[in-house]
């Protein structure tokens, strides 16, 4: 079942279900899609935490005592995120999760971008820094946060709520 | 009949007029940002649990490469390298040749990751950010070769890992160390053999 979003006679939204099988196959595929991403980029972090945390510290917008903090703690929250967004059960709180990180990852890049930064974002496995990288990861970044935003509002719990 | 985007709009900006005083989609969001914030915590823990559990942990407060070299140094020298020649820098013809010839002592200056993922042949990992564990992994075999030169390098472009090792093995009393300035991007590009795992 998914839903489509209209308003009510009483001018609030409300979320009516309908159902279409082809449309569940898709919320499935990306949101299996963004799991593994986002499990893969977690455990690749996961390998090594110094070389994130060089990559969050060469942005030079974090506070130097949150950097190790956050070198620690974004890759197993990107797992535990990837493994709830993949399972049905967890599909709310996981997309949240992974829309709101790809809005970090985007605000950091273009900070960096428009700074004339070239860096290693780190935001998916480690490579040699260069602008062209940091741009496409700028785009993946959006897809991945379109796709959460749109796997999102689909789980909300509210969908099964029909008009009156 | 409201849009897609503006209902969008409602539930993130939460206008009253459009989504009512109790709207639950309002209060939904804010409980799921609630959640994401406690999964975040969750993820800090975990983090700060398998980062006991690795040999080298990393401490709570950052430090920048510089300053974690320069730690790393004064444990196995006691005075910082001052006023140091810089080492030769060589060329790719010429590091090839002695990579084909093995007549020197290849040292990758990279961080374990990048070396497992690929490396000159050959090469030793005696990496810039684990500088004092690996050199004294490595001292037996750098020792026995004492003649050779020795020959370090890094990602390539602007990377200072090689120069920084070059100059602390110069410190450390060898005395034929050089530089290879294209690095491992200069070596990958020319599509020379690689080779592939742990630090050997």
């Amino acid at each position: 079942m998914v839903s489509s979003k209209t308003s009510g006679v009483d001018g609030r939204c409300h979320l009516r279900s309908i159902h279409k099988p082809n449309a569940d196959v898709a919320i499935a595929i990306i949101s299996l899609a963004l799991g593994a991403i986002f499990i893969y980029a977690g455990t690749d972090k996961l390998r090594d935490f110094l070389v994130f945390a060089d990559s969050i510290a060469a942005f030079a917008i974090v506070p130097e005592k949150l950097i190790n903090l956050m070198a620690l703690g974004l890759p197993p929250f990107e797992v535990i995120a990837g493994l709830m967004i993949a399972l049905p059960v967890g599909r709310r709180i996981g997309s949240l999760s992974i829309a709101l990180c790809s809005v970090m990852f985007m605000l950091a890049l273009s900070s960096a971008l428009m700074r004339g930064l070239t860096l290693d974002c780190g935001c998916f496995g480690t490579g040699t820094p260069s602008r062209a990288r940091m741009w496409l990861e700028m785009c993946l970044d959006v897809f991945i946060c379109s796709g959460a935003l749109y796997v999102y509002l689909d789980v909300n719990p509210h969908r099964y709520r029909e008009q009156a | 009949m409201k849009n897609l985007p503006e209902c969008l709009r409602s539930i993130v900006v939460g206008r009253p007029s459009a989504l009512g005083e109790e709207s639950p989609l309002k209060r939904r969001f804010f409980r799921d940002v609630a959640s994401v914030s406690i999964l975040m915590l969750a993820g800090l823990v975990v983090g700060l649990g398998i980062n006991r559990l690795t040999k080298a942990p990393l401490p709570l407060v950052y430090q920048s490469p510089e300053e974690r070299f320069s730690a790393s140094l004064a444990t196995l020298i006691s005075t910082p390298p001052l006023n140091l020649l810089p080492p030769t820098r060589i060329q790719l013809e010429q590091f090839r040749s002695a990579v084909q010839d093995r007549a020197a002592i290849i040292l990758d200056a990279r961080p374990s990751v990048f070396f497992k993922d690929g490396h000159v042949p050959g090469a030793l990992n005696l990496a810039r950010d684990n500088f004092t564990r690996d050199f004294q992994r490595l001292v037996p075999i750098l020792k026995l070769a004492e003649e050779k030169p020795i020959i370090v390098y890094c990602s390539g472009g602007d990377c200072h890992d090689s120069r920084l090792v070059a100059n602390a093995l110069l410190v450390l009393g060898f005395s034929n160390v050089s530089v290879f300035t294209g690095g491992w991007d200069a070596w990958s590009a020319a599509k020379l053999p690689v080779s592939m795992g742990g630090a050997t």
